[in-house]
Formats: C-alpha cells, sequence, structure tokens
C-alpha cells in the first residue's frame, strides 16, 4: 500500500516532469509550500523505496514504477475535479480542495466509470492534460455505455452521451429531447430493422436504427427505478 | 394603444397551436393528431377591447436552430419579424419539452405567455401546480382546453394586458458554459445586440445561424474557436451540454411542480399500445388498409352509380340543347366535352375522392397514420422508400391526385420522385380497380384478377428497387413524435375534406377542362381516325386486341374507367366475352392498371415535379404499360 504522501509526491513530481525533467527539489518545494530540506528527505526516501531516482544537485527523475503511480493520481485528481465542476456545479477552488483528498481514496473502477460517463474528457478544468489510462477507449465506451440499437426491449437506460459528426442530425436528436442525463425504456423494437419505440418521460418517440445508434446510454439494471416515473406509481 | 400586437404561436408539433388559432381567429388551420401538419405559417387577426393582434400560427418546432423545414419557417418567423408577444404552447402532459423551448425564447427576451394546453386529460394524470411554476418562471401561465375553447378568453386578455414585467429567470448551465458566456460577452460592444446578451450568446455557441446575424465577425470567430475548444475537451458538441442543462433544468421544477397521480393505463392507451406492437399491430394494420379499399370500391362504386344516374336526370337534353345551340360539330363536340367533364366529377371527384378524403382525414386525426408508418418502415425500407410513403401508397389505390400531393410527407425530393412514379406506374386508382373488375373479374374469373394484382405488386417492388439503385442516395431514417389514439372530431374531418377538394378542383378542373375540348374536337372533325390508323401496329400487332380498341386506350388517358365504357359504345354490346377472348380481356386490363397517369394525375405530376422528370414518367409508365402488355399477349396465345 502506498501512502497518500508518497502518491502526492509522486503526482507533483509528475506534474513538473511534464515542463522540465529532471525535476529540481527546489520547485518541488516551492510547489508544495515546504522547506527543501524536507523535501531532500522524502525524495531520498523515494529513492530507496525505488519510485524515483535522485542525483544531488542534478535533480528527479521517475522509475518507471513511480511515473505509473504519479500519473495514475494526476489522472484521477484532474477527472475528480472535471466531474466536481461539471457534474456537481462546484467552483474550482472548492473542486480542487476536493480532489486533492478524493484523488487517494477513489477506486480504480469508479475512476473508469467517472471517465466513461464524462465521456473520456481530456482536460482538467483549468486546462491541464488529463493523464490517459492504460486502456483502449474504444473498448471502455462500448461497455457499459453502449448504443441505443443494442439495449432490448423492455429495458431502461440512461442517455450518457450522444456521438455524431453531422450537425444537423445531432440537432434533430437534441431536439427530440434525446440529451443525455434522461432516461429512456424501449417498450418496441419493430423486427426486421424497423424503427424503435422509445418511452421518454411518458411522451412516445419512433426513430430509425441510424438515429439510434448515436445515442449511447447506460442500461439501468434491472429493477432499478426509472426517476420519477416509478416513484409515483 | 393603437398599435397591432404582433403575437407569435409557438410550440411542439402536435400540442393544438393550430387549434389554438383556428379559435382565436376564425381562420382555418389544418389540424391533425399528427405532428408536421402546418409548414407555412398562417396569418390571422383578432380585435379585442379595441386592441388589434395579428396572429401568427407557426408551424411545430423542438427547437430553434432550423433543424428542419418547418423549424426554419418557425425560426425565421421569430427571429425577422420579431413579435411582441410569443405564445409557449405545451402538452400539459408533456411538459418537460415544452419547458426546454420556453427557456429559450425567455433567453431571447420575448415578452412570452406560456400556454398548457390539452388540461382536461393532464388533469387526470397529473396534479401541477401552477402558482408554483409560475413563481419560478415568472411568466404569465394559462392553462386552456383549446378544442373546446377553454382559458382562450384568459389568453386573449393576458395577451392584450400591458404587463411588460421582465422575468428573471435564468436556466444555470455547467460551469465552463458560464465562463464561456463571461469570456465572450467582454468581447462584445456595450448594445450591438437587441437580443439579451446571454441568450444571443447561447445560440452563438450552439452554432445557430438565427438571432445571431448582429455580432461581429470577431465575436463569431471566437464562438467558433470556444465551439472546436469545447469539442476537443469534452469529445462531444457543446449543444448536447447546452442542452443537457436545459433539461436538466425542466427535470428539476417537473419534480417539484408536477405531481403524478396514481392510476391504472386507461383503455385507450392499452389499444394505443397494442397498435404499436408487431402483434396484434399488423393484423390490424391490415384489416384498416384492407376495409379502406374496400369501403372506397364499394361505398364508392355504390354511390357513383346513384350520382350517375341522377346526374343524366338532371342534364337529360340539356347537353343536346347546348349542342344546337351553338351549332354544327363544334356544338357538338363543345357539348360532349362539357359533359364529359361534370360526368367525371360527379363520377369519380365526388364518389371516390371526397369519400376518400373523408377516411384520410379520420385516420389522420384518429392519430392512427404514425402507426402505419412505424410498421410498414422496415418493409419499406428493403425497397429503399421510409414507412412514411405507405400513406400516400394507400392513398393512391383510392386516387393517385390526393396520392401524388400526399408525397409532400417525404422529406427528400429523391423519396417523393420514386414513390409518385411507383403510383403512376403500379398502384392501381378505384377507376382502374373497375376496369379491372369490369373486364378481368367479371368473364375470366378471380384467379386472373389476383394474377394482375400480383403483377402490380411485383411491379411497385422491382421499380422501387431499381429507381434506388440508380439514385444512389440512402433514404432518410424516421424520428418522430407517437401520438396517443382519439377519437376523430368530425367538424375537423369535413373542415379538411373541404379545403382539400377545393384545392384538388383548383388543380385538376381546368386540366381536365381543356383536354376533353382537344380530344373532342379531334374526334368530330375526324382527326383523331387519322392519328388512330397509324397506331394499329400498337394494338393490334404488339397487344393482339382489336382495333378499335386503341380508342378505349386514348380515352383512358382522359378517365381511366372510361374505356370500359367506350368498348361497350365501340363494341355495341355489354357482354365482352362475345367480342374479346379472355386472354385479350387480360392484356387489356393489365395495359390499363399500368398505363400512363389520366390527365388530372398528370396535371398534379407536373406541377409538383416539373416537366422533365413529369414526361420521364409518363412515357416510362407507357413504354412498362406495352412491354407489359406484349409479354402477356405473346406468352398467353402461346400457351392458351
Amino acid at each position: 500500500m502506498v501512502s497518500e504522501n508518497v502518491e502526492m509526491y509522486l503526482a507533483y513530481i509528475w506534474d513538473l516532469s511534464q515542463k522540465s525533467s529532471p525535476v529540481k527539489t527546489n520547485d518541488i518545494a516551492k510547489k508544495l509550500d515546504i522547506s527543501p530540506a524536507s523535501v531532500t528527505e522524502m525524495v531520498q526516501r523515494l529513492a530507496e523505496k525505488g519510485y524515483v531516482n535522485y542525483e544531488k544537485y542534478h535533480g528527479v527523475t521517475l522509475t518507471p514504477k513511480g511515473e505509473r503511480i504519479g500519473a495514475k493520481i494526476k489522472r484521477k485528481h484532474r477527472l475528480m475535479e472535471r466531474f466536481l465542476v461539471d457534474v456537481i456545479g462546484l467552483d474550482k477552488e472548492e473542486s480542487h480542495k476536493e480532489a486533492c483528498r478524493l484523488e487517494h481514496t477513489i477506486s480504480d473502477e469508479s475512476e473508469k466509470r467517472i471517465c466513461q460517463m464524462m465521456n473520456n474528457p481530456k482536460t482538467c478544468p483549468d486546462g491541464d492534460p488529463i493523464p490517459s489510462c492504460d486502456e483502449d477507449c474504444r473498448m471502455c465506451i462500448s461497455e457499459p455505455s453502449i448504443p441505443l440499437t443494442e439495449v432490448g426491449k423492455g429495458e431502461k437506460a440512461t442517455i450518457t452521451h450522444l456521438l455524431c459528426e453531422d450537425t444537423g442530425k445531432l440537432r434533430r436528436v437534441i431536439a427530440m429531447g434525446l440529451v443525455p442525463g434522461r432516461n429512456i425504456c424501449v417498450e418496441d423494437k419493430l423486427p426486421m430493422g424497423g424503427p424503435i419505440v422509445l418511452n421518454i418521460d411518458d411522451c412516445k418517440i419512433a426513430l430509425a436504427k441510424d438515429y439510434a445508434r448515436l445515442v449511447h446510454v447506460l442500461p439501468m439494471a434491472k429493477g432499478e427505478r426509472i426517476g420519477k416515473a416509478e416513484v409515483a406509481t | 394603444m393603437s398599435e397591432v400586437i404582433q403575437v407569435a404561436l409557438l410550440g411542439h408539433p402536435n400540442v393544438g397551436k393550430s387549434v389554438v388559432f383556428s379559435k382565436l381567429t376564425r381562420v382555418n388551420a389544418i389540424t391533425s393528431n399528427y405532428p408536421g401538419t402546418t409548414v407555412k405559417f398562417q396569418e390571422g387577426r383578432l380585435v379585442t377591447k379595441g386592441k388589434e393582434m395579428v396572429l401568427y400560427d407557426l408551424p411545430g418546432t423542438y427547437g430553434l436552430t432550423g433543424a428542419t423545414e418547418e423549424e426554419v419557417v418557425a425560426t425565421k418567423l421569430l427571429s425577422e419579424k420579431s413579435p411582441d408577444c410569443v405564445v409557449v404552447i405545451a402538452d400539459a402532459s408533456r411538459l418537460e419539452s415544452g419547458l426546454v423551448l420556453l427557456f429559450q425564447v425567455i433567453e431571447l427576451g420575448y415578452r412570452t405567455v406560456f400556454v398548457l394546453n390539452q388540461m382536461d386529460v393532464a388533469k387526470k394524470r397529473f396534479k401541477i401546480d401552477l402558482e408554483d411554476l409560475h413563481s419560478t418562471l415568472k411568466v404569465p401561465i394559462v392553462p386552456t382546453v383549446a378544442i373546446t375553447g377553454e382559458g382562450l378568453e384568459s389568453l386573449v386578455e393576458v395577451i392584450a394586458s400591458d404587463e411588460t414585467r421582465e422575468t428573471d429567470f435564468k436556466v444555470r448551465y455547467d460551469s465552463h458554459i458560464e465562463e464561456m458566456l463571461v469570456r465572450l460577452s467582454n468581447s462584445v460592444p456595450r448594445h450591438s445586440i437587441s437580443y439579451p446578451l446571454r441568450g444571443a450568446l447561447l445560440q452563438l455557441l450552439e452554432g445557430n445561424q438565427y438571432f445571431t446575424v448582429q455580432f461581429s465577425p470577431q465575436v463569431k470567430t471566437i464562438a467558433m474557436l470556444e465551439r472546436e475548444r469545447f469539442r476537443e475537451q469534452h469529445g462531444e458538441d457543446i449543444e448536447v451540454h447546452i442542452n443537457r442543462d436545459r433539461y436538466g433544468e425542466a427535470g428539476h421544477i417537473i419534480t417539484r411542480v408536477v405531481d403524478r397521480i396514481p392510476r391504472p393505463m386507461s383503455r385507450k392507451e392499452k389499444i394505443s399500445d397494442l397498435t404499436l406492437r408487431p402483434w396484434p399491430g399488423i393484423p390490424i394494420l391490415i384489416g384498416v388498409l384492407l376495409s379502406v379499399f374496400l369501403v372506397v370500391v364499394f361505398v364508392g362504386g355504390f354511390m357513383e352509380t346513384v350520382l350517375v344516374s341522377i346526374y343524366s336526370d338532371l342534364t337529360a337534353g340539356f347537353f343536346d340543347w347546348l349542342a344546337d345551340e351553338i351549332g354544327g360539330q363544334l356544338g357538338e363536340a363543345v357539348s360532349e366535352a362539357l359533359n364529359l367533364t361534370f360526368l367525371s366529377i360527379v363520377a369519380i371527384v365526388i364518389p371516390y375522392i371526397i369519400l376518400f378524403y373523408v377516411i384520410l382525414a379520420s385516420l389522420e386525426d384518429s392519430g392512427y397514420l404514425p402507426r402505419v408508418v412505424i410498421l410498414l418502415d422496415s418493409l419499406m425500407r428493403k425497397i429503399g422508400l421510409s414507412g412514411q410513403s405507405a400513406i400516400p401508397m394507400v392513398v393512391g389505390t383510392g386516387c393517385n391526385v390526393p396520392a401524388i400531393l400526399s408525397t409532400r410527407v417525404l422529406s427528400s425530393r429523391r423519396e417523393r420522385l420514386i414513390l409518385a412514379t411507383v403510383i403512376i406506374l403500379a398502384v392501381p386508382c378505384s377507376a382502374q380497380t373497375v376496369v379491372i373488375l369490369g373486364t378481368v373479374g367479371r368473364y375470366n374469373g378471380l384467379l386472373w384478377v389476383a394474377a394482375i394484382f400480383a403483377i402490380l405488386l411485383a411491379l411497385i417492388i422491382i421499380a422501387a428497387w431499381l429507381m434506388n439503385r440508380a439514385m444512389k442516395e440512402e433514404p432518410i431514417g424516421l424520428m418522430f413524435e407517437v401520438p396517443e389514439l382519439a377519437i376523430p372530431r368530425w367538424d375537423n374531418v369535413l373542415k379538411k375534406t373541404f379545403h382539400r377538394t377545393k384545392d384538388f378542383f383548383i388543380i385538376a378542373f381546368p386540366i381536365l377542362l381543356v383536354t376533353s375540348l382537344v380530344l373532342e374536337l379531334l374526334m368530330t372533325y375526324g382527326l383523331l381516325d387519322q392519328i388512330l390508323e397509324p397506331l394499329g401496329f400498337i394494338t393490334v400487332g404488339l397487344l393482339g386486341l382489336p382495333e378499335v380498341t386503341i380508342i378505349a386506350l386514348l380515352f383512358g388517358i382522359l378517365r381511366k374507367e372510361m374505356a370500359l365504357q367506350l368498348l361497350v359504345v365501340l363494341f355495341g354490346t355489354a357482354n365482352f366475352s362475345l367480342v374479346m377472348t379472355s386472354v385479350q380481356l387480360f392484356v387489356f386490363a393489365l395495359v390499363m392498371a399500368t398505363y400512363i397517369p389520366c390527365v388530372s394525375a398528370m396535371g398534379v405530376l407536373f406541377r409538383e415535379f416539373g416537366t422533365k422528370d413529369s414526361i420521364k414518367i409518363t412515357l416510362g409508365s407507357l413504354t412498362i404499360a406495352l412491354l407489359l402488355g406484349g409479354a402477356a399477349n405473346y406468352l398467353l396465345s402461346a400457351v392458351m
């Protein structure tokens, strides 16, 4: 188990190393607002454990092991910032503080799901890049988020994102109220590649497969409640 | 205030804008129980308490970006006429999407009134806290039941009142979009935009070309860069996020103000659902289509017999008198042409076409047609058409003229052209059915009739498939809201029938009259025979028919079932089996069924598709009819 303190150091070193490498201990001290002496001490300990290579007067470089942890933590941090700002609506400063704590505790699975839900964001709210993960995004996006065409009859799902290059088509899809966050229920799928009939907030919409393919959804587990529609009944 | 107040009625398709409009202005707007009945906007006036209002009934629109032809019309009027008041009409049972449209109208700073229509239905399903809704949105809210006129008086009062308090309601967007708005608004010079800056900037960020013309090119460029950056960072277009937030806000309001009343599904809803499922939807569909066909053929046929006999009783002697009055051969020709023209109105227009319009209007108002479209979509797509084309084809079994007009429901010209060709070539109109039944059906038996219909069905499939290959363009998929079934209102059905029949007369009557005159004159002066003689090779040579049948075939251009009546005159007997073999009867009926359109149909064809394509379709169907007839002649003569 890597301690939070180590994770934090590695994340900062990783971030600084993106601008110039090796990283000077003075820069780390400035960034963390602590004395250079304690930084040096910490770096030496990190070097002992094999996370970094440290040469006096020259600086710090991450070992592959350290690099992996540093990038991972920074990824979680920036992803969480993005999530807190975009979805919950926290302001940037708050979200940064919150993310500093969450980056150490959030599980890899949650990180993955948030990334999917946010449709694989590339930058944090400040515009800094979110380090990419090792997995192939196409694999990740398609599971558990799937195109509407794959949803079975009678199943419920939440729209996660729209994938479309054609603005005209995209607008038509949006106009029908098919936007992320809304819950849908596939009422019927006509045979032989016919249209799909959806129920979205008590309104029935028929749409051809070529439109349904653009809408990506997260299926709900069976028996899960679909918003207010079922709470009342 | 002596000025005229301009009022725009805006709302989603099928929420009852046109009903509100008709009730307020007494101007007839065509309404149906399916989306998209109003493609152009209508204008009507209304005077109340000394104030004059102009109302604009806009086509149904889901948003303000002009995504479809209807939306372009609605959006253009809003942005160009800038009405004094925008009445946003929503279906009270489907508030969420109505709110999203309302938000945008409010953002653009229009004086807004929010109408919750079809409140009677909604009341049974939901408890809506109008007070709370009003205090949230801070715009006047008027519940109505437009069809009975309930609430419309207070709507007019609200519009006419001078209350101009602006609402401070705002949709909250996610922090990126809000930041973007702040960044952008700093680069826009003060007072250069007549809309509220926030609303206009949102439209600009959405990439909307309307409401954003006043922005300088620099601001537009910045907005475009922001859009691109957003897409790069989020992997999604900004309009998706903007609308996500609008729906989020709407959903938030709904959870607060709307309470669902628990209740079981009503019988109407159950039937509505059943007609949508393949089972029993498709058997029901076949039943409905079959009964439409049978009603048109049998009720229409009965009405025709009755009307024609009344007509000939009433006009007995009149046309002889007219011919004498004018005098000579000219008199006879003119009077005969007039007689035939009126006869065709009595024999075709009134029994078949009006009857068909009544059925069509009832089907439209019942909300059943969208179900036809959905159920047949996959089948029609196999031959390169979309489900929407099922309706014109059904209409075509009554008469090709309204069928060609109703191809307008299709969005692309390509699909319209394919469909029109298929209808002209292979969908038998009621008159063609009469010819088939009156020849082959009467003398050869039902098997031969079935053979002709089978050939027509094959023709539909082959023709659509071939044209589709040649045009090389994917048909556009369907996407629309499915209305619930409703019982049609007879006044609306009659109103629609009246307007459509009027349109039909305006188009078809002059053509019918002129063509009859020309043909009659040619006949009378013996010119027709001179034209006919060289054509013997077609009837006798190719089709193996008696030479005189060419006259019947030619007159078939004027009126399809007249060919049958002319055969009687030409042969001097009503028993065709004495003068024609069963093969000849079959060939004759087959040619008549696939033959070129009648003049009325041709008239509409030219008007809808222009000269070039119409000539192609006409000559094409003539060629195919003759080839088919010839092939049938050679094959059957060899066998029998």
